[in-house]
């Protein structure tokens, strides 16, 4: 059973969707005990695999059995990397699953089955993207991954997502075609799919000086560039996550980047190999100054909205230069950095995407005064707001801070100072953004005047009327199966933060046989 | 924008340029993909020497497809089924006045229009069987000549989307009506993943058919070889579905009325 694992991480949503799209039409209370339970079954075999990855090194499955020779059938393979990424996929779809309890139905009434169903299958494609060893295999599960994300953004009521959305397929196709000719190039050069292989042969024969290869690397880069929204390819990501159902974006905005940025990363280590990129390529210096802009536009952007949802989307844009810069300041604390800060943004995105689409669900609002004095109002989840917020912001104990703390220290030993200052650069535009926010919340919205006196009743109107607020205990606040998982998410943020130590030396060790991140 | 996207076409097609020098002739049968990097491994000389060993299926290509690399396939029929569900999602409006449908006059009822459905009625009624008939065949013979599930499917597909064009989407609809294709397409993808289940519940790993020769009373050889029939009957189910359901909610705006 236990070597089923790495395989049921990705069966059981799928097994799990199928149940959900034959019997959730005929009875929908089918769908939510389904979708969760797929997901827990995920999540423990996650935690499982990785628990056997630590303790005896990675893991390996054949599918179809197909192991000797090594490349005629498709391997799934655990190591350190993916196994801490293939956890926090499943905590973040967990937690996403039990926050749309109630929010799927809201929003998509009469196709809620059809919604888990393509929520389910989004989660096949994340995980199957992560837990593969096969170059092909991961341009399968990038379509399956995609178009469930296209669908999903899609089926929201604003037309604004719909146009966002097929913005999203045109950019995302491209994308994925630039991955695929890639692939293709290599396959021509090495005559190998299996990117154990593939590393082989780049690194061991005269493959590696080949132009074709060199041009593979570039358009499978350009590829993934495009689906982390990567600046300046960064066009389709503010509409489609700042306009599509709650629920949607509370699992996309997450995840859909960062597992890109691992994508990259595992291109990079696993398929053409650190030695290869950063000696024979070398343009270490061309992709952080690119990093740099991506980091000082996405904040910049971020600074200029004055929708909450779409600055975050902004902000997303600036993690992700991060990360890429992380990964290619070719050295190990730099790419541990960027490896943690996967971990990192994705439960912070988390908590601040769950926090937003609660209050934006309540107030009706989607500007920034959707604040006004909801410290007051709602505690708890501006609780689980701020804890998010400060992580982005890099205030200890938070993961952010950690996180920022090993990308700074990976550019200060490389030399890379713009991303250095860049970096400090966005965390103060992040906390210019997010204090601006506490101020509202904390001292706005009182109608007898304060912050803004000459307001009429006019315009304050609608966050009454919005205002689907019942007198219980805790008056305004949310439900207990949206508050559940956000405060779950910010516990979460601070525990990563907390336990940065174990984590970042797990992933350091990975980098071991890589003499060319520095010495240990 | 236009100059922008003159400048990446350039950019592109250069790159591209600049790689095909470093290209192994057409043809050339010791290039890598044939012969491995410099006499290594390779893999399609492996197929091109065990399929018949391994699988006892003379079609190479679906050895490959629906065996040696079953799990792709696996999840390309998934993302066949995902792209019908999404066109669902996003276009089926929910119609309450659904009984009204019945009501509705007929678009083309003039002489004219009486004449041209009595022809391509007829052929149709001819054409739709044979059509059938040699999709079916199609699929089941897909592991011994070209051929499969996925091209079994689109034509069971379009000879649905035949009697709708022929006559309306009601009557093609009577035959194959919505809850009935939305299930299928996942029974389609249930068949195939039941093969790869069944092969862990024998203590395999996934879509290892070899070990369902318990179950089948062949040799495991052949075991593959059968396994490979079923998973493409999985993949026609799946295909035929979402090829009618795109054209339905597609040819309609969601609304499953009249059509074209």
């Amino acid at each position: 059973m236990a070597e089923q694992l790495p395989a049921l991480i990705l069966l059981a949503p799928l097994f799990g969707a199928l149940l959900v799209g034959l019997a959730g039409p005929r009875d929908r209370r089918v769908c939510f005990p389904v979708v969760l339970g797929a997901l827990a079954v995920s999540l423990c075999s996650a935690v499982g695999v990785l628990v056997r990855v630590l303790a005896g090194g990675p893991v390996d499955y054949f599918v179809g059995g197909w192991s000797e020779p090594l490349g005629i059938g498709i391997q799934l393979r655990v190591d350190t990397l993916n196994g801490l990424v293939l956890v926090v996929i499943a905590v973040v779809f967990v937690l996403v699953g039990v926050f749309s309890i109630r929010r799927a139905g809201e929003e998509n009434t009469e196709k809620s089955p059809q919604y888990y169903t393509l929520f389910l299958l989004l989660a096949v494609g994340v995980f199957g993207m992560t837990v593969t060893g096969d170059a092909f295999n991961l341009y399968v599960l990038v379509e399956v991954s995609s178009l469930t994300g296209y669908a999903l953004i899609a089926m929201g009521s604003s037309p604004r997502g719909t146009v966002a959305a097929f913005n999203y397929v045109v950019m995302g196709t491209i994308g994925a075609s630039f991955y695929l000719l890639g692939v293709g190039y290599l396959y021509m050069a090495t005559g190998a799919l299996n990117m154990a292989q593939i590393h082989e042969i780049v690194a061991t024969t005269g493959a590696g000086g080949s132009r074709t290869v060199l041009v593979a690397f570039i358009l499978i880069l350009a590829g993934l560039w495009t689906k982390m929204a990567f600046f300046p390819l960064h066009g389709w990501l503010p509409n489609a996550y700042g306009y599509c159902p709650s629920t949607s974006s509370s699992v996309l905005a997450p995840l859909v980047t960062k597992v890109y940025i691992y994508v990259m990363i595992r291109v990079m280590l696993g398929v053409f190999g650190a030695e290869w990129i950063f000696e024979h390529v070398g343009w270490t210096n061309i992709v952080v100054w690119l990093a740099t802009v991506a980091i000082l536009a996405g904040s910049l952007l971020a600074l200029a909205q004055t929708e909450v949802r779409k600055m975050l989307c902004y902000l997303i844009v600036a993690e992700v230069g991060y990360m890429v810069g992380g990964a290619w300041l070719a050295n190990r604390w730099g790419m541990a950095g960027a490896v943690y800060h996967i971990v990192a943004d994705a439960l912070m995105t988390l908590c601040l995407f769950l926090a937003v689409n609660i209050i934006v669900k309540r107030t009706g609002r989607l500007r920034m005064d959707a604040f006004d004095g909801l410290f007051r109002k709602m505690p708890l989840t501006m609780a689980g707001f701020a804890v998010g917020a400060l992580a982005m912001i890099g205030i200890p104990p938070t993961a952010g801070f950690f996180s920022k703390w090993y990308l700074l220290r990976g550019g200060i030993e490389s030399g890379h100072f713009e991303y250095v200052a860049a970096l400090l650069l966005s965390s103060l535009v992040n906390a210019v953004l997010f204090f601006r926010l506490f101020e509202r919340a904390f001292f706005g919205g009182n109608p007898a005047g304060g912050h803004h006196p000459d307001r009429t009743a006019a315009e304050s109107g609608p966050t009454q009327q919005g205002w689907v607020g019942d007198s219980t205990l805790l008056g305004g606040e949310a439900r207990a199966s949206t508050l559940g998982p956000l405060l779950a998410a910010a516990a979460l943020v601070v525990a990563v933060g907390l336990l940065n130590g174990p984590i970042v030396s797990a992933i350091l060790r990975y980098f071991e046989n890589m003499p060319v991140l520095g010495a240990p | 924008m236009k100059k922008f996207a003159l400048v990446a076409v350039i950019v592109t097609g250069s790159l591209l340029l600049y790689a095909v020098g470093d290209f192994p002739a057409f043809g050339d049968a010791k290039s890598p993909a044939n012969a491995g990097v410099e006499g290594g491994f390779s893999v399609s000389r492996y197929y091109i020497t065990e399929t018949a060993a391994d699988t006892a299926v003379p079609n190479i290509v679906t050895a490959v497809l629906a065996d040696y690399r079953g799990y792709d396939t696996f999840f390309e029929t998934t993302v066949i089924f995902i792209a019908g569900l999404a066109i669902f999602a996003i276009l089926r409006v929910a119609n309450p006045g659904a009984p009204d449908r019945r009501d509705r006059p007929s678009s083309d009822s003039g002489v004219e229009g009486d004449h041209n459905r009595v022809i391509i009625g007829m052929t149709c009624r001819l054409l739709i069987p044979v059509i059938q008939l040699f999709a079916l065949y199609v699929v089941a013979h897909g592991h011994h000549s070209p051929g499969g599930g996925f091209q079994g499917g689109v034509m069971l597909g379009a000879s649905f989307i035949l009697i709708a064009i022929a006559s309306d989407l009601d009557t093609a609809l009577r035959r194959f009506s919505e809850r009935r294709y939305l299930a299928l397409g996942c029974v389609g993808i249930l068949i195939y993943g039941g093969f790869g289940l069944l092969c862990q519940l024998l203590d395999r790993h996934f879509l290892d058919y070899g070990v369902l020769h318990k179950l089948m009373g062949v040799t495991p050889v052949m075991a593959r070889s059968h396994s490979m029939l079923g998973v493409e009957i999985g993949v026609a189910f799946t295909v035929t579905s979402v090829m009618f359901a795109i054209y339905a909610n597609l040819s309609t705006r969601g609304e499953l009325r009249s059509g074209l």
